[in-house]
C-alpha cells in the first residue's frame, strides 16, 4: 500500500482507520455509560415497584443488572487500557528514568496483550460449551451464552488495544514520552496536567 | 443412547426395595473382601457446608467407600464455595473435572427444565415418607428424567429429600388467602411467579446475602427453606412464625459424570450403586434428625419467640386446590419440559399415595 | 504450589503490570503446571470464575455508590458540607484540620468510596490548609487518613464486599451500624491530634463565624445532611436493602444536584456515568481475577492448610484476630482493599467462627485494617491516589503519615480488645 499509494493514500488509510477507531471508542463509551445508568434504573425501579405497589414487576432487575455488569466489566477493560487506567502497583516503575519506563511499558503491554488473547481463546471455548448446553437464564429465559459472549469479545478487543499501546511507544510522538495507553501519556511525563476524579481508577 | 445400561441398574433398584437386605448383605460383603480395587481418588462436591445434610452425605459416602475398598479408593468431599457457585459445580461435574456431586435440580434448571417439577407445590405427597418412596421407585425420575440429565453428562443415581420446605413470615400462614399482598423471596423464575401469584403474593428477587436483614426490616415478608436450613441461617430470629407447610421438598440428587461412570469397571459401578442405595435410608434419617433438631432449637430459643404452625390435612387440601392449576401451567406452558414425564410421575405419585 | 503462585503474582505485581495480570496469570500458570493433565476437564469451570466473581447481586452497590459519589463530587454537595462544618468549628485551634477530618467523616457518611472523599474534600481543604500555614506533607497525610474513615462510616463498599465474601448470616445493615463508633473514634483521635499539632506549631486561627452565618450554611447543608438520615433510616425502615440503598443514593444525588441545586445539567450525567463505568471495569476485572485465584486455591484445598498452619487447631479469639489484622494490614499495603477482602475473608471466616468470634466484629476489624493498610507506606493505594491528585512526589506524600499510622494501630488494638466498640450499637 505504502509503495504504490504514496503519502496521500497512507494519510487516507490513516484517516479511515482513525474514524473507525473513534467510532469504536464512542461505542465503548456509550455502552459503559448506558450500563451504569441501566443498573441505577433497575435497582431503583425494583425498590419503587415493591415498596409502593407491592409488585414484583421488576423481577428481572437483577438479571438485567447482571448483563450490564458483565458488559461494563469485560467491554470496559479495553477502554480502560486505551486510557491507561488499569490499576497497577507503580511504586518502582515511577522511580525509573524515562528510557527504562519506556522499555518496561513496551514489555508490559506486549505481555498483557498475549495474556488477553489466551483468555479470549479459553473463554471462547467456555462460551461454545455454554452454547451447546442450551442453558437458559432464570428470569428472562434467554440463552445463557448471550450473557457470557462478552468475555471472549472483550478480551480479544483488549488484546488488540494492548498491542496498540505497545506500538504507540514506537511512534514519533512518543519520542520523549512514555505512553501508558494510546490515549494516555505517562503521568510521570506530564506533571502539569490537572488530575480529576475521572482520572482515578480505584474505589 | 448411553442410558441403556444404567436404566437396567435403576430397574434393579426398583425391585431392590424389598430385596435390599439381600443386596447389601451378600453382594456387599463379597465386593468388600474379594475385589481388589485399584488405587483411585474421587472428588465429590456438594452445595452445602460442613455439618449440613449434603456435606454429611458426601462424608458418610466417603467413609463407606473407604471401608469397603480397604482404603484403596478415597473420596474427597468438598464444601460449598470451595469451587465456585452451584452452577460452576454442575459444570465441573459435566466436564469431568470432578467425578461426583450432590446437586439440587434448581441449579440445573437452565439446562434441564424438567428439574423444576420438584418445585411444584403440593405435587408430591405431603408425607415425607411417601415422597421418599416415590423418589426411590419412580421410573419417571430414575429412568426418564435421568436420561434427560445424561444428555448433559450428568447421571443422577438417586433422588432424595433434605426435608419438606417450610414458610416463615410475620403473618402466620395457615390458608392461601394469608398470602394476599405479601412479598415472597424466592427464585425469580416464571414458574415461581405463577405459583405465588396463585396465592396472591408477589415474588421478589433478593440476594441471599441480604435476606436476613430484609426479613428483619420487613423489606420482604416471607421465605421458604427446609427447617434445618432456617435454623442455621437464623431466619427464625427475624420472623414471628414458621409454617410447616410441606408444600414441596428440597430435593437433592446424587450424581456422577456420565462418561466417567460408564467407563468404570463393573466392580466399581456396583460399589457405587450399592452404596448410593444404602445411603437412601441413611440420608432420610440424617435429614430427619437435622430437621427435628432444627425445629427443637427454634422452639427452645428463649431469646426469639417463634410460633410454629403445622398445617392440618384440611388446610393442606385447601392449599392444594389453589396450587393444582399451576401444575397444569407447568405441564402446558413451561419452556422445554417433557409433559410425558409429568404425566407418568403424577400417576406414580397417585399409586404411592393411594389416591 | 502456593509458593509458586505467590512468586509469579509478586513478580508481575512489582513490575507494574496491570494488577489483573498477576491475579489472572498466576492462577492460569498454576493450572498449566499442576493440573496440565486435567486441563480440558477443568478449564471451562476455571474460566467461568471470571463471571462468578462479579455476578453476585451484592456487588451492584459498588458502581452505584461510586456513581452517587461522582455526581456529588461534580456538584456542590461537598462544598456545602465544608462550609457548614467550617462555620461551626473552623475558628478553634487547629480548626482547618479538624474541619477536614470532620468533613471527610461526613462525606464518608454519604459516600461509600475512599477515593471520592480524597478528591471531593481533600482538594478544596488542602488549599485552605496550605494558605493557613500547614506544610503540604501534613495536609496530605491528614487528608489521606481522614478519607479512609469513609470505609468505616456507613455506607461502606468495603463492608459490603466483606459481607459478600463472608457468606451466610452476615447482615450488611448490622455491619453499617457497627462501623459508626469505630469511625467516630478515628475521627476524634485525628481531631485531638490536629488541635495539639496546631498548638505546638502555633498555627493561625480563623475568624469565628456568626450565628447568622452558621444558620445560613446549615440551611444550605440541610439537604446533603439528609443523605445519611435517608440511607440509614430507609434501611432501618425496610424500604430498601443496603445494596438497594446505593441506587437510592444515586437518585438522591441526582435530585439534589440536577433538580434542586442545578449545579449539573442533565446532559452531563452520561459523561459522569462513563467515568463511573471506567472505574467499575478497572475494579471488577480484579474482582473477577480474584475469584480465579480463590478457585485455584479451593481446588488444591489450600485454605484449610493455611488456617491449620497459621492458626493451629484450637486458637484463642485474640490470636485469630491478631493474625487476621496482620494479614489484612499487610495485604492492603500492596493490593486494592476490595481484592484483599475478597481473597482473604473466606480463608479466615471458618477459623474465626470456630473460635467463636462474632462475624460482625470480625468484619469491623477487617474493614479497619483494610482502611489502615491502604493508607500505609510503602504501597497503600491511597498514597498513589494522593500523589496523582495533588501532583506531589511519593516521598512528600508519606513524610507525615507516621503519627496517623501510629494512632490507627493503637485504635486497631483497642478494637480487637473491646468487641463492644463494634457491637454495642447493635445489641
Ligand atoms: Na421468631
Ligand atoms: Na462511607
Amino acid at each position: 500500500m505504502i509503495r504504490f499509494g504514496g503519502r496521500k493514500k497512507v494519510n487516507k488509510v490513516k484517516s479511515v482507520f482513525n474514524k473507525v477507531d473513534r467510532a469504536f471508542m464512542k461505542l465503548e463509551e456509550f455502552l459503559l455509560s448506558f450500563s451504569i445508568i441501566l443498573i441505577s434504573i433497575m435497582i431503583v425501579g425494583n425498590v419503587f415497584a415493591r415498596e409502593l405497589f407491592d409488585s414484583g414487576a421488576f423481577y428481572f432487575a437483577y438479571e438485567v443488572s447482571k448483563f450490564a455488569i458483565i458488559i461494563t466489566t469485560f467491554l470496559g477493560i479495553s477502554y480502560v487500557a486505551r486510557k491507561g487506567r488499569h490499576i497497577s502497583m507503580s511504586a518502582f516503575y515511577d522511580f525509573a528514568p524515562m528510557k527504562v519506563r519506556k522499555v518496561m511499558m513496551i514489555i508490559i503491554n506486549l505481555v498483557t496483550a498475549a495474556v488477553m488473547f489466551v483468555l479470549a481463546y479459553y473463554t471462547y471455548g467456555f462460551v461454545m460449551a455454554e452454547y451447546e448446553s442450551n442453558a437458559i437464564t432464570t428470569s428472562l429465559q434467554l440463552p445463557r451464552y448471550l450473557m457470557y459472549i462478552f468475555l471472549p469479545i472483550g478480551f480479544f478487543v483488549t488484546g488488540v488495544q494492548f498491542l496498540r499501546n505497545t506500538f504507540v511507544n514506537f511512534t514519533k510522538k512518543a519520542k520523549d514520552k512514555v505512553y501508558l495507553g494510546t490515549d494516555a501519556v505517562d503521568y510521570n511525563d506530564e506533571k502539569d496536567k490537572e488530575v480529576k476524579l475521572e482520572d482515578i481508577s480505584s474505589v | 443412547a448411553c442410558g441403556g445400561d444404567d436404566n437396567e441398574d435403576t430397574g434393579n433398584n426398583e425391585e431392590g426395595q424389598e430385596e435390599s437386605e439381600n443386596d447389601s448383605g451378600d453382594s456387599g460383603s463379597e465386593s468388600a473382601s474379594d475385589v481388589e480395587y485399584e488405587e483411585q481418588e474421587w472428588e465429590f462436591v456438594t452445595e452445602e457446608l460442613k455439618g449440613q445434610v449434603q456435606y454429611e452425605y458426601a462424608a458418610e459416602f466417603a467413609d463407606r467407600i473407604k471401608e469397603k475398598t480397604n482404603g484403596k479408593i478415597t473420596v474427597t468431599p468438598y464444601e460449598y464455595g470451595a469451587l465456585g457457585s452451584e452452577v460452576d459445580q454442575a459444570q465441573l461435574l459435566q466436564d469431568g473435572g470432578v467425578q461426583m456431586a450432590v446437586m439440587s435440580p434448581g441449579f440445573t434448571g437452565g439446562q434441564v427444565p424438567d428439574g423444576q417439577i420438584f418445585s411444584l407445590h403440593y405435587f408430591f405427597p405431603a408425607d415425607p415418607k411417601l415422597t421418599q418412596e416415590v423418589l426411590n421407585t419412580s421410573e419417571a425420575l430414575n429412568k426418564d428424567l435421568r436420561a434427560k440429565y445424561e444428555e448433559h453428562s450428568i447421571s443422577p443415581l438417586a433422588f432424595w429429600s433434605e426435608g419438606s420446605m417450610a414458610w416463615t413470615s410475620n403473618v402466620g400462614i395457615e390458608k392461601p388467602s394469608d398470602w394476599e399482598g405479601l412479598n415472597m423471596r424466592v427464585q425469580e423464575s416464571p414458574l415461581m411467579k405463577k405459583t405465588y401469584d396463585a396465592y396472591g403474593a408477589s415474588v421478589q428477587s433478593l440476594s441471599w446475602g441480604e435476606l436476613y436483614t430484609a426479613l428483619d426490616r420487613e423489606t420482604v415478608d416471607a421465605q421458604e427453606n427446609p427447617v434445618f436450613f432456617i435454623e442455621s441461617a437464623s431466619f427464625h430470629e427475624v420472623q414471628d412464625t414458621l409454617t410447616i407447610s410441606r408444600h414441596n421438598n428440597y430435593i437433592a440428587m446424587t450424581t456422577v459424570n456420565t462418561e466417567w461412570y460408564n467407563g468404570l469397571g463393573d466392580a466399581e459401578k456396583q460399589l457405587i450403586d450399592e452404596t448410593v442405595e444404602e445411603m437412601q435410608s441413611w440420608v432420610f434419617e440424617e435429614q430427619k434428625k437435622q430437621n427435628d433438631a432444627g425445629l427443637e432449637a427454634i422452639k427452645n430459643d428463649s431469646e426469639y419467640d417463634t410460633k410454629i404452625i403445622e398445617l392440618t390435612d384440611e388446610q393442606i387440601a385447601e392449599f392444594k386446590k389453589v396450587a393444582e392449576p399451576v401444575h397444569e401451567y407447568y405441564k402446558n406452558e413451561v419452556e422445554g419440559i417433557d409433559p410425558a414425564i409429568y404425566d407418568k410421575l403424577k400417576k406414580e405419585i397417585e399409586e404411592v399415595s393411594g389416591e | 504450589m502456593l509458593a509458586t503462585l505467590l512468586s509469579i503474582m509478586i513478580v508481575f505485581l512489582f513490575l507494574n503490570f496491570p494488577m489483573m495480570i498477576p491475579l489472572i496469570l498466576g492462577p492460569l500458570l498454576v493450572m498449566f503446571i499442576y493440573n496440565g493433565d486435567k486441563l480440558d476437564l477443568l478449564m471451562n469451570t476455571f474460566m467461568k470464575q471470571l463471571l462468578t466473581g462479579i455476578e453476585s447481586p451484592v456487588l451492584l452497590c459498588v458502581p452505584l455508590f461510586i456513581f452517587a459519589a461522582d455526581i456529588m463530587t461534580a456538584g456542590k454537595t461537598s462544598q456545602r458540607l465544608l462550609d457548614f462544618v467550617g462555620s461551626f468549628i473552623g475558628h478553634i485551634r487547629g480548626g482547618y484540620a479538624v474541619t477536614t477530618a470532620a468533613s471527610c467523616t461526613m462525606f464518608g457518611a454519604i459516600s461509600g468510596s475512599t477515593q471520592a472523599t480524597v478528591v471531593a474534600i481533600g482538594r478544596p481543604m488542602r488549599e485552605r490548609l496550605l494558605k493557613n500555614g500547614y506544610k503540604d506533607s501534613s495536609a496530605m497525610a491528614l487528608i489521606i487518613n481522614s478519607s479512609d474513615v469513609a470505609l468505616l462510616i456507613p455506607p461502606s463498599i468495603g463492608m459490603i464486599i466483606y459481607a459478600l465474601a463472608a457468606g451466610q448470616g452476615v447482615s450488611v445493615g448490622d455491619l453499617f451500624i457497627a462501623g459508626i463508633i469505630p469511625g467516630l473514634i478515628v475521627f476524634l483521635a485525628f481531631a485531638i491530634y490536629s488541635i495539639i499539632y496546631a498548638k505546638v506549631k502555633n498555627l493561625p486561627l480563623a475568624p469565628k463565624a456568626s450565628w447568622k452565618e452558621r444558620f445560613h450554611f446549615f440551611k444550605k447543608a440541610l439537604l446533603p445532611l439528609g443523605f445519611p438520615v435517608l440511607i440509614v433510616g430507609g434501611i432501618y425502615q425496610g424500604w430498601f436493602t443496603p445494596v438497594e440503598a446505593s441506587g437510592i443514593s444515586v437518585l438522591y444525588a441526582l435530585i439534589l444536584e440536577v433538580l434542586i441545586f442545578r449545579t449539573i445539567p442533565f446532559t452531563r450525567i452520561p459523561k459522569i456515568a462513563l467515568s463511573t463505568g471506567l472505574v467499575t471495569s478497572a475494579v471488577f476485572i480484579l474482582v473477577a481475577g480474584g475469584q480465579m485465584f480463590t478457585w485455584v486455591l479451593g481446588y488444591a484445598r489450600i485454605p484449610q492448610q493455611i488456617t491449620e498452619a497459621v492458626l493451629g487447631t484450637d486458637p484463642s479469639q485474640l490470636y485469630v484476630l491478631a493474625i487476621v489484622s496482620i494479614f489484612f494490614f499487610i495485604g492492603c499495603m500492596f493490593v486494592d482493599p476490595i481484592v484483599v477482602i475478597l481473597i482473604l475473608t473466606p480463608i479466615f471466616v471458618p477459623a474465626a467462627q470456630s473460635a467463636g468470634i462474632d462475624l460482625i466484629h470480625l468484619g469491623i476489624i477487617i474493614t479497619f485494617q483494610a482502611a489502615l493498610g491502604s493508607a500505609t507506606p510503602p504501597f497503600g493505594v491511597d498514597i498513589f491516589t494522593a500523589s496523582a491528585v495533588f501532583k506531589k512526589p511519593y516521598l512528600e506524600v508519606i513524610k507525615s503519615t507516621p503519627p496517623y499510622i501510629a494512632m490507627l494501630l493503637v485504635i486497631g488494638v483497642l478494637l480487637i480488645l473491646f468487641p463492644q466498640l463494634s457491637l454495642a450499637l447493635i445489641n
